[in-house]
């Protein structure tokens, strides 16, 4: 077999070596772009904490930076006890549960959780850019892991216009 | 000169002609298509993706060729004409001939870009003009003085003074440097975009070309540029190692194909860090976008990428472990070639190692998310110091092989002797430590302190060992001259099969980079609306690679051929 010949080969076998690997050792599967969620009134709490979840673990791409549970090194605070964190801040701020909650979301600059750093983005302006009602279902979530649900639709949706009007949201 | 005058012409005519027909048929299409009322056009069978895709990648691979080797060849010309080494003044003449050859291929490739992103996605293209527009006209002009060097420093080879061809060569790195900066502002832009409004309006265009990603991608192609060049070099000298017909040629090819090697990894050795720049800044731009690069849908591509690096390392172990034996005394460390094989393959087993493994539901019950003991092996904490010790292995290797057919004749060769033992085993000792105490600090200690902490070990013992080295040989005693020639075909196959690893590794990074803005065209700003607006399945991505892989290697082929038929016909038939 001549030199040349040998050399496409292992051209040929590496390729499909490195080939093989992607096609059958990596798991396989399509990243879509999410959807909008539509929520329609008289929803209960119970079907909007659900939709929250949902789009906490999709949509949002909330658990990029927070885990489920607490754990050493992590990034951003743990959902699994994040309501009643919030409830405990909002008290030491003196403002209502509801507003620290959305302003968590839409403006999460102005209050940083202790020992965190500021890297939370808006959620509802690019690239997440979730709406106003999925925002609503997000905070009923949040505040289910450890605390009261105090968030509901469409009542809630005036204080989140409020904070927000106050943002510059 | 007359000769020179009509090559420098020829060239500068030839680009002119593909960039019009480029204009030309991009004029055609626009008026005979349909008018493409969603913004975006369907490219027939593959799909406009897929086919904007290849065509991308194979232009970049031959952009990072022509604009990666001129850098090695002007510095390997002053070398030779300063030290008055012929070889060095061939090798660096050799690849002279490849990348001014490979400028067609390339411009070639470039037009059929220009016209494909116009016509397959006019709204996105409209947009970047809008925001860009200035640059794309910097870029002509850039691309023109840079191809007036090529070509005058190509043709001018031998027949004008080498300080004045130096100069030449010079500036014809000055412009291709220039060159690199301007599409990776558009590509900077369209990542970390800056300068416009939320909706997208143009605020300030410096502030929409200087944006986080810009320098970081610059110089992280740059040195990525030389590796892909060098390793093509290697690769080419291989090829004429292989059909050579004289032990003369295949001595000069043995020589030019060590050479070239070493170059591809002396600046791969530096990518990490420089990745590591990139990767703070798009952190810094955006965590959640880091994080989805380097955690999220592309995890297992990481782990992809880990095996292609440490093949590519052990393809070069290989090589420098088979060139032993053309080393008048190399025989003297063959003992050491297990041991440095046993780190080198743990080095690898670590990295490759996801941090999840595909588990069925029953085993994940059993086990949790993560294996326990495979599991930690996945993490940054391990995998950057397996890369450390990996890359301080081959090192050795290099060491090992530089200085096998040398004893150090200095007082004090016995403390150097185990000065530099110390220093290896000191510093290896020291990146594990460090790698195990990264397990107990935050994200942010490891990140931003316990990382560049290794990284730095790493780069002192490399210079250290160097230096102490470089002193200790000094005057030494020479056993005989290595015999280039005398290797074996298969170690010719390693270098080989290095370029095509290369190839694939810059297909699978610029895929992860650019699916780093998953949806939108430009990140946050511009939303993808078209059918291919989504991620598609590794395996699929990995046949995209696979085939530009293919491709790209029939195309330099020819290249090779068209080099080896201009030395066949001396030259100015050609």
């Amino acid at each position: 077999m001549s030199g040349v010949i040998r050399l496409v080969i292992v051209v040929l076998a590496i390729n499909g070596f490195f080939t093989y690997i992607g096609l059958f050792l990596l798991p396989q599967a399509e990243s879509h772009p999410p959807k909008e969620v539509k929520i329609e009134e008289g929803i209960t709490v119970e079907e909007l904490i659900e939709i929250g979840k949902n789009i906490v673990f999709g949509k949002g791409q909330c658990m990029v930076c927070h885990p489920v549970k607490e754990e050493t090194g992590m990034r951003a605070p743990a959902i699994s006890t994040i309501g009643a964190l919030m409830e405990r801040e909002a008290k030491e701020r003196g403002i209502p549960f509801e507003e620290h909650v959305f302003e968590a979301l839409v403006a999460p600059g102005n209050y940083v959780s202790e020992g965190f750093a500021n890297i939370m983005p808006p959620v509802h302006k690019p690239p997440i850019g979730l709406t106003k009602e999925e925002i609503v279902a997000v905070a009923a979530y949040l505040q289910s892991n450890g605390s009261k649900v105090t968030i509901t639709f469409p009542e809630s949706l005036k204080i989140l216009e409020e904070v927000l009007k106050k943002t510059g949201g | 000169m007359g000769k020179v005058y009509l090559g420098v012409l020829k060239g500068l005519l030839k680009i002119t002609l593909i960039l019009l027909a480029g204009f030309g048929v991009l004029y055609l299409l626009k008026n005979i298509l349909p008018p493409a009322e969603d913004g975006y056009r369907q490219f027939p069978v593959l799909g406009s993706r897929v086919w904007v895709w290849v065509v991308a990648q194979l232009h970049l691979n031959f952009a990072a060729f022509v604009l990666g080797v001129p850098i090695f060849t002007v510095a390997m010309e002053f070398i030779g004409w300063r030290k008055k080494d012929e070889r060095l003044d061939r090798i660096a003449h050799d690849f002279a001939k490849l990348f001014t050859l490979a400028y067609t291929l390339t411009a070639v490739l470039g037009a059929v870009l220009m016209v494909s992103l116009p016509i397959l996605y006019p709204k996105f293209i409209d947009y970047l003009v809008k925001i860009l527009g200035p640059t794309w006209w910097v870029y002509i002009g850039l691309m023109y003085l840079e191809v007036l060097f090529c070509y005058l420093y190509f043709y001018t080879w031998g027949k004008i003074g080498k300080g004045t061809h130096i100069l030449l060569g010079v500036l014809l790195n000055v412009f291709g440097t220039l060159l690199l900066l301007v599409p990776n502002a558009w590509i900077g832009f369209m990542t970390t975009p800056g300068g416009v409004t939320e909706t997208g309006e143009l605020v300030n265009r410096w502030e929409a070309i200087n944006t986080y990603m810009w320098i970081p991608l610059f110089l992280h192609r740059l040195v990525a540029n030389v590796v892909f060049g060098a390793g093509l070099g290697a690769a080419y000298a291989a090829y004429r190692f292989i059909t050579a017909k004289t032990p003369e040629e295949r001595a000069y090819y043995d020589w030019m194909g060590y050479i070239s090697s070493l170059i591809a990894i002396g600046f791969l050795v530096i990518l990490p860090p420089i990745g590591y720049l990139l990767g703070v800044e798009i952190y810094a731009f955006n965590e959640q976008m880091g994080i989805q690069l380097m955690g999220g849908f592309y995890a297992w591509l990481w782990v992809m990428q880990a095996i292609l690096i440490g093949a590519i390392l052990l393809f070069v172990n290989y090589y420098l472990w088979v060139s032993l034996n053309k080393m008048p005394g190399g025989e003297r460390y063959f003992k050491y070639v297990k041991f440095l094989f046993v780190i080198v393959i743990l080095g690898y087993a670590v990295w490759l190692t996801p941090h999840s493994v595909a588990l069925s539901l029953e085993e994940a019950r059993r086990i949790g998310a993560y294996h326990p003991f495979l599991g930690k092996l996945g993490v940054m904490a391990a995998k950057n110091t397996a890369v450390t010790i990996s890359f301080l292995a081959t090192f050795l290797s290099y060491e090992i092989f530089r200085l096998s057919n040398k004893e150090p004749t200095v007082s004090w060769a016995g403390i150097g002797k185990a000065l530099r033992v110390i220093i290896m085993v000191g510093s290896s000792l020291a990146l594990i430590g460090l790698g195990v105490y990264s397990y107990m600090v935050p994200a942010v200690v490891r990140v931003k302190v316990l990382s560049p902490i290794q990284f730095g070990i790493f780069f002192a013992t490399l210079i250290v060992l160097y230096i102490l080295d470089t002193l200790m040989y000094r005057n030494a005693k020479v056993i005989g001259e290595p015999r280039w020639g005398q290797m074996p075909e298969r170690s010719q196959y390693a270098l080989i099969a290095m370029m095509v690893t290369f190839t694939w590794l810059m297909g699978l990074m610029g895929y992860i980079r650019s699916g780093g803005r998953q949806y939108w065209h430009v990140y946050g700003i511009m939303k993808d609306t078209s059918p291919d607006a989504y991620l598609p399945t590794h395996g699929f991505a990995c046949l995209v690679i696979s085939a530009v892989t293919l491709i790209f290697f029939a195309l330099i082929a020819s290249l090779f051929w068209s080099v080896m038929r201009y030395e066949r016909l001396g030259g100015e038939r050609a």
